[in-house]
């Protein structure tokens, strides 16, 4: 393309935002994140004590194997992004703590994840979203964390905390977390309403791209006004299918990883699609103007986090890690490279740069909240949906 | 001569202190198949029915999941049948396009006709996925053949040709490249095998050549267009790779939702109904067609 | 001959059809070529001419990794086939016994089954396997490239066997006899008489076996977990092509040497028949 930055690709991503940029808005969210815990405080959990062998029972971390087993997504340590920011940012410090480098196991989504480790598949921690928080803790193989070990729990937003404590455990370390929104491109989309809407927008046919994922018929809820999306009737699931099928013919291909939806774009065969926040940085960085939307029935979000298996031998090194991941330094890491929310609200404060404020709405303190985001949250009949989901790509 | 030859030799063989031997030479074959082709297998069929479970969600033991499938309570049987007809279509097309190539090696050439043969088929040999990349290549909205036209003013640089990539046309196109190579050889075997004297005693005899064509060579080479057919139509019903490349979202085909099934969603069960349906089907596909399929014949 | 099958016209037709579907067929190939070579994106008009891409694809660890991986799996996929192959082709040529159809179908079956049903049974069952093993004994093996080379062994098999057979049943066992005669045990006379003359259909059948594995997706993907093969990393470049032309560079590459490790297979196959027929004493 020719443009100043690099374009990435899975070893040699070169995108940085400025310094100034990543600080602002680390600071909104920092503001943010603070704004919710004063409103929300109070909704218990978050902390609860640690339990399980007692520390004296436990070997000291000089006397632990090492060799941490980190079972994760690409590009959050393992460089399959960022090869030298990735480990400086997220897991140096947990090295220079230890002395111990981690060795990383990748999964692709989280049911993969999910269903190895089903199979029997151990590892030290694992790092999925909040949507399956419940499945794995059924799994039995979880721990809980002593967030007492844990330097920097305080500082972590409670709320997503409170998600990741389940039957009073903290089972998981809320870390990451990020948007779902509409993307366009402002040189040749002309919305007609900042809207789920533009996904299905008849004028673009051919140009749109959906995520391969039952989320689809969420968000075709939220833009239909239904009530609960996350937990729809069969005949609204039922309408929500129809509707999708019905605008099918409009969307070009489905995307499973953020780096086909942004090679979709680069090659100027999308031009609108439903997206995570690294999917603008990457186009943005390849030189387009891009859009990442507010649509009016609010965005949607996940958030992911870190689990301790059971059995593992690698107590005190897996808390180090924890540590180090949800230090400021990841945060800045993610926020900086991914444009992903972190959820360490001590993040350190700067002045900000006006695109990533607008495209992310950071100015507004409230963006977290709903009506404007709808956190994710798990499905109850989560295989009913994924049917009507198939149906909707088989027909 | 020397076939002969080894069947006496066979027979030769065949005596009780030999049995050992033999029992020696297939045991480590066989066992490796049992243990990696059949009961695999097996296993599916049972997870099928709920009597292996391996996840907490896994149902037990009942045909519910088949029910559904087979009374069309599922979507997934019109996806089988829809698949179904664009294997057809494609399999017909590839038989088409192979079968003059193989009359025109078999019987028209005389010098180097293995050569030319090779030469059709070597693309078969090399990889599928790279040769669907040259089409993902070829066929884009920026890719060669609109560029091209672009370039040669025949279109409008915003205005390129939509439906030739992400299309169920584009599955096909893409399904019949890769096929037709490999189709071409039965075709061509049969045809070689074909005794020349029929040909000439029919032209002894006042025939035309179209006229020899339909009523002596063609029949005669049914068995190889059967074996042909089959060879394109059997992994084409089950085909989900190129769906996935270039298909978009009009190609997707009953491959896929197998796909889909293990790897999204995670739902192996209804998944392993589909896929031992697959196979069921293929076998009695086999079955039917089992006796034009002479496995030796065909390797050629 | 010639004459008889097609009139001069229609000959010509025949030609020109042949002539368009070589095209047909090495077209889209010799545009990925000539790609390779283009200082640019992969679409028109060219921009200039460069090897820089292949340099690129011969440093990039990922890539390199997945091929060689590929390598791995396809030799040692290959070694294991052949060697079955062998075993079976002697069973089945020179061996009488009870179940010589059913034995046949068996071994012959993975030929048609769908590598995606296959694949996905394999996954099966080695989840189901590890489960299993977990819950009792704690031990958890995984999938990875020796879930793939089981994989890749069964459906190689077939292939080797048909490889095989043809020669095996054009060598006498006179030959067999006479060397028995001279002294020699069954193993020797295998090793030293059978063997070498067998040589160019199991290196034929290696080759194909080798090419298969090396290619091979389906089964691949569902069996490779963390470590992909060649076909694995590049079909997930593929879904959505970005362009990259060192993808395109390496592609170059791995497609002529198969067609020449293929074609030398090939040669080499016929060459050695046709030199043995020749020699071949005369046999009853």
């Amino acid at each position: 393309m020719g443009d100043g930055a690099r374009i990435p690709d899975e070893k040699t991503f070169g995108l940085r935002l400025d310094r100034r940029g990543f600080l602002g808005m680390s600071a909104v969210l920092a503001a943010s994140g603070l704004l919710a815990a004063c409103k929300k405080a109070d909704t218990g959990g978050g902390t609860a004590a640690a339990t399980g062998a007692s520390p004296s029972a436990r070997p000291p971390l000089e006397s632990e194997p090492g060799g941490l087993q980190v079972y994760d997504w690409g590009g959050y340590g393992d460089g399959a992004y960022y090869p030298k920011e990735e480990r400086q940012y997220l897991w140096k410090e947990y090295e220079t703590a230890t002395g111990d480098t981690p060795t990383f196991i990748l999964f692709e989504d989280d049911d993969s994840g999910y269903a190895k480790v089903a199979a029997g598949a151990r590892y030290d921690i694992a790092h999925p979203c909040a949507y399956r928080f419940e499945d794995w803790v059924a799994l039995d193989v979880l721990q809980p964390w002593d967030t007492s070990l844990l330097q920097n729990f305080s500082s972590l937003n409670p709320t997503l905390q409170a998600s990741g404590n389940i039957d009073g455990q903290q089972y998981f370390v809320v870390a990451d977390w990020g948007f779902a929104a509409p993307m366009y491109r402002a040189d040749v989309v002309e919305p007609q309403e900042v809207s789920w809407g533009l996904l299905w927008d008849d004028r673009y046919e051919g140009k749109i791209s959906w995520w391969d994922s039952l989320n689809m018929l969420v968000v075709a809820a939220y833009y239909h006004g239904i009530a609960d999306p996350w937990a729809m009737t069969d005949d609204e699931l039922g309408q929500m299918r129809d509707f999708l099928i019905s605008k099918k013919g409009l969307v070009s291909f489905f995307w499973g990883q953020s780096i086909d939806l942004f090679r979709a774009f680069k090659q100027e065969e999308v031009w609108i699609g439903y997206a995570w926040p690294d999917a603008w940085v990457y186009a943005k960085g390849a030189g387009f103007d891009v859009v990442y939307s507010e649509p009016k029935e609010g965005r949607t979000s996940w958030y992911c986090g870190f689990g301790l298996f059971a059995d593992s031998e690698n107590y005190y090194h897996a808390h180090a890690y924890a540590d180090s991941w949800t230090s400021t330094k990841a945060a800045e890491f993610l926020l900086n490279y991914y444009a992903y929310g972190h959820t360490n609200t001590a993040v350190d404060l700067s002045l900000i740069s006006k695109d990533i404020v607008e495209a992310f709405g950071l100015g507004d303190p409230t963006i977290l909240d709903e009506p404007r985001t709808h956190a994710e949250r798990p499905i109850e009949r989560r295989d009913v949906y994924s049917e009507y989901w198939s149906e909707v790509k088989a027909s | 001569m020397s076939t002969v030859d080894a069947r006496a030799d066979a027979v030769r063989v065949g005596r009780r202190s030999d049995r050992r031997a033999t029992v020696g030479l297939l045991s480590a074959p066989l066992v490796w198949l049992l243990l990696f082709f059949v009961v695999p297998v097996g296993f599916v069929a049972a997870y099928s029915v709920g009597a292996v479970r391996i996840f907490p969600t896994d149902g037990s033991v009942s045909l519910a999941d088949w029910q559904r499938f087979l009374t069309g309570g599922s979507i997934y049987l019109d996806l089988f049948w829809k698949s179904v007809l664009m294997s057809l279509a494609v399999s017909v097309v590839v038989v088409l396009l192979a079968y003059p190539v193989g009359y025109f090696l078999a019987l028209c050439v005389r010098k180097r006709k293995y050569v030319l043969l090779l030469v059709i088929i070597a693309p078969f040999l090399t990889s599928f996925l790279l040769r669907v990349l040259a089409w993902k290549v070829i066929l884009g909205d920026q890719g060669v053949v609109n560029t091209l036209l672009f370039w040669l003013n025949l279109r409008a640089p915003d205005d390129p040709v939509p439906w030739l990539l992400y299309s169920r046309f584009t599955v096909m196109l893409v399904l019949a490249y890769v096929w037709v190579p490999f189709v071409a050889l039965p075709i061509f075997v049969s045809l070689d095998n074909l005794d020349r004297s029929l040909l000439e005693a029919a032209s002894d005899l006042g025939s035309s050549r179209w006229r020899t064509f339909v009523r002596v060579t063609l029949p005669l080479s049914v068995p190889g267009i059967m074996a042909a057919f089959v060879f394109v139509f059997v992994p084409t019903i089950g085909e989900f790779v190129t769906p996935q490349l270039v298909g978009g979202t009009e190609g997707y085909m009953y491959g896929n939702a197998i796909n889909d099934l293990f790897t999204e969603g995670l739902d192996w069960q209804s998944g392993s109904v589909l896929a031992l349906f697959l196979l069921l089907v293929v076998a009695g596909l086999m079955v039917l067609f089992g006796r034009w399929i002479q496995v030796r014949n065909v390797a050629g | 001959m010639s004459d008889i099958a097609a009139s001069g016209r229609a000959r010509g037709l025949l030609i020109l059809f042949f002539a368009g579907l070589v095209l047909f067929l090495y077209l889209p190939i010799g545009i990925l070529a000539l790609f390779s070579f283009n200082d640019g994106d992969v679409s028109f008009p060219l921009q200039g001419f460069t090897t820089h891409w292949y340099g690129d694809a011969l440093t990039n660890p990922t890539l390199l990794g997945s091929l060689e991986r590929s390598l791995l799996v396809a030799t040692v996929s290959s070694v294991i086939a052949v060697a079955l192959g062998i075993l079976a082709a002697f069973a089945l040529v020179r061996r009488r016994f009870v179940m010589k159809s059913a034995v046949s179908a068996l071994v012959f079956s993975p030929l048609v089954v769908p590598y995606l049903v296959f694949g996905i049974s394999l996954l099966v069952l080695f989840t189901a396997l590890d489960k299993f093993l977990t819950d009792t004994m704690g031990v958890y093996i995984g999938l990875g490239l020796h879930s793939v080379v089981i994989g890749h062994v069964v459906v190689s098999l077939p292939y080797a066997i048909l490889t095989i057979m043809p020669l095996l049943e054009r060598l006498s066992l006179s030959l067999d006899e006479a060397a028995r005669d001279l002294g020699a045990g069954p193993w020797e006379t295998f090793r030293r008489v059978t063997l070498p003359l067998l040589l160019p259909a199991i290196v034929s059948s290696f080759l194909i076996a080798f090419t298969l594995s090396f290619d091979e997706y389906a089964i691949a993907s569902f069996l490779a977990g963390t470590q992909p093969t060649w076909p694995v990393y590049l079909f997930a470049q593929l879904r959505v092509p970005s362009l990259l032309p060192q993808l395109v560079a390496v592609s170059s590459i791995v497609l002529i040497a198969s067609v020449l490790l293929v074609g030398a297979a090939e040669v080499g196959r016929r060459v050695a028949e046709r030199r043995y027929a020749g020699s071949l004493p005369e046999t009853g």
